[in-house]
């Protein structure tokens, strides 16, 4: 088993070797190919943070001060659900004091000047307003209007960015169709440059295999060192990328936060655990594509 | 050991490399294939090892019909036989004992027993000190003599030969037909396809030949003609 073991690594490390140039392009191109792939996962990450404070429909955010008694919030909801036929009631929501701190966290994570400034004492309530899906923009800007003009206890103010929004989801369909399908060519070009690789690493032992073969050494006992070979190729392309992943949105966080409060862009900035979740799924991928174009090649290419 | 039953192989509509051959060789035999280039030798030996497969007929090796057998089977059937070849086919980047200690590794022998087999083979071929040099350091008798050992290191049942004295002079190619002859006196089965006439009638063992893929003579103590 140790001698298998000491075998395979032996073999693998020196095809790595005599093939360096062919390798260095397999690595690079896994690497380029996965680095876009982790960035569109993050921009497309970012733009679904600034999108998510309208999810569900919402397209209207009545803000109301955090002070507001239980009597005028009632006031308010039923001026809100006094158009059923242009408001659709059950979905009708109400972010309280801590509900809305929660999500300001995570709109503001790339402003903390804003966010600092946002305590439970000063937030405001919101309460989003899903219209119904007949009801046109007009009437909606109407009737976000007369929600001020009717004097509402407490309403600070009434959003309705319809536009911006439509802009913003048009402009994420547009970012991660181009991103994707450059991803997907370029993951392409990987498995092929890798395929490549192990076919001339292959050729270059043909007479080694030929004799591993007459003396009854088994398929897979040829195979394992150019499988490992290709999965080593795109488990250290994945490894760049994901380097280059974590530089690069450390680089755009700390930008983005020496920007001026409400730039816009605060939203923008990816926290918490999803950078992490990127790399492992880019470490995944990119064995997997080393994986696939080292088998297919070791599979194709081993009778000699 | 080793019996063919009516075998035809063909490699295209026009050109039939072997028509109904049939032959037995028992264990510990030593047999020639003899017959011009292209007459059906070295596929015999090929259809031996399961390196082609016959359109008809069965071939059977140490007692099983190999034409059958799945192919994940095979390498456990080469590990019974041994390979030898006009040129030599070692591994220039590995020295004589690496060469020769490439064919356990390969199929999982543990180290200690690699330390052992190797240099006792190398000793038995004559080469006990040149195991640290590598091929283009050696004559090509002595090349030959490791791709002996590396067949038969991990003591194979049966020897195939495809002209294992082609490239050698004639004292040479004498010297490596005594080391088979003594291989074969161990017990292996030996069967070697040859051109050579001078070692064919020296020797005097078993001759097949054959003519356009027909076996035309089968004699026992038989000489080249």
């Amino acid at each position: 088993m140790f001698s298998r073991l000491s075998y395979t690594f032996r073999e693998m490390w020196a095809s790595l070797r005599r093939n360096f140039t062919l390798t260095a392009a397999a690595v690079i191109t896994a690497a380029v190919s996965l680095f876009i792939l982790g960035l569109t996962l993050l921009v497309l990450r970012g733009f679904d943070n600034q999108l998510s404070q309208w999810s569900g429909g919402v397209e209207l955010i009545v803000y109301v001060e955090n002070d507001a008694s239980p009597e005028q919030l009632a006031v308010i909801q039923q001026a809100i659900e006094s158009t059923p036929d242009v408001i659709d009631v059950d979905q009708l929501q109400y972010l309280d004091v801590e509900a809305s701190l929660v999500e300001a966290r995570r709109l503001f994570a790339g402003d903390p000047e804003t966010l600092q400034l946002l305590t439970a004492e000063n937030i405001p309530t919101q309460f989003k307003v899903v219209p119904q899906p007949d009801a046109s923009a007009e009437l909606l800007t109407e009737i976000a209007a007369s929600y001020k003009d009717r004097g509402l206890p407490k309403v600070i103010k009434v959003a309705f960015p319809s536009k911006q929004i439509e802009v913003l989801s048009t402009l994420r369909g547009v970012v991660q169709f181009v991103l994707y399908l450059i991803t997907l060519i370029l993951l392409f070009s990987a498995v092929l440059l890798i395929w490549n690789t192990i076919r001339t690493a292959m050729f270059a032992r043909r007479r080694e295999i030929e004799v591993m073969k007459l003396v009854g050494a088994t398929n897979w006992f040829i195979r394992v060192p150019f499988m490992l070979e290709g999965l080593i190729q795109g488990f250290v392309g994945a490894v760049f990328a994901s380097g280059g992943v974590l530089t690069a949105n450390w680089y755009w966080t700390s930008t983005v936060q020496s920007f001026p409060p409400d730039s816009g862009f605060g939203a923008f900035v990816v926290t918490g655990n999803y950078p992490q979740w990127v790399v492992f799924w880019l470490m995944i991928l990119g064995m997997l594509v080393g994986a696939v174009g080292s088998g297919t090649a070791a599979t194709k290419f081993l009778d000699v | 050991m080793i019996k063919l039953e009516n075998v035809t192989k063909s490699y295209s509509t026009e050109v039939t490399a072997l028509q109904d051959a049939s032959f037995d060789v028992a264990k510990a035999e030593f047999v020639f294939l003899v017959g011009p280039s292209g007459s059906g030798k070295s596929t015999l030996l090929r259809l031996m090892n399961r390196q082609e497969k016959p359109e008809k007929g069965e071939v059977w090796v140490a007692g099983r019909n190999i034409n059958d057998m799945p192919d994940a089977k095979v390498p456990h059937l080469r590990r019974n036989i041994g390979n030898i070849f006009q040129d030599y086919k070692l591994l220039p980047n590995k020295t004589v004992f690496e060469n020769v200690a490439f064919a356990l590794e390969v199929i999982g022998r543990p180290k200690h027993v690699i330390r052992q087999q190797v240099p006792a083979v190398l000793d038995l071929v004559g080469l006990s000190g040149k195991q640290e040099r590598f091929p283009d350091q050696l004559s090509g008798g002595e090349q030959q003599r490791v791709s002996i050992a590396r067949a038969f290191v991990n003591r194979p049942l049966i020897l195939l030969a495809d002209e294992p004295t082609g490239n050698l002079d004639p004292t040479t190619g004498e010297g490596i037909m005594r080391l088979l002859d003594r291989i074969n006196k161990t017990g292996t089965t030996v069967v070697m396809a040859t051109h050579d006439q001078r070692i064919v009638n020296m020797m005097r063992k078993r001759v097949i030949q054959l003519d356009r893929g027909i076996i035309v003579r089968d004699q026992a103590r038989g000489v080249y003609e």
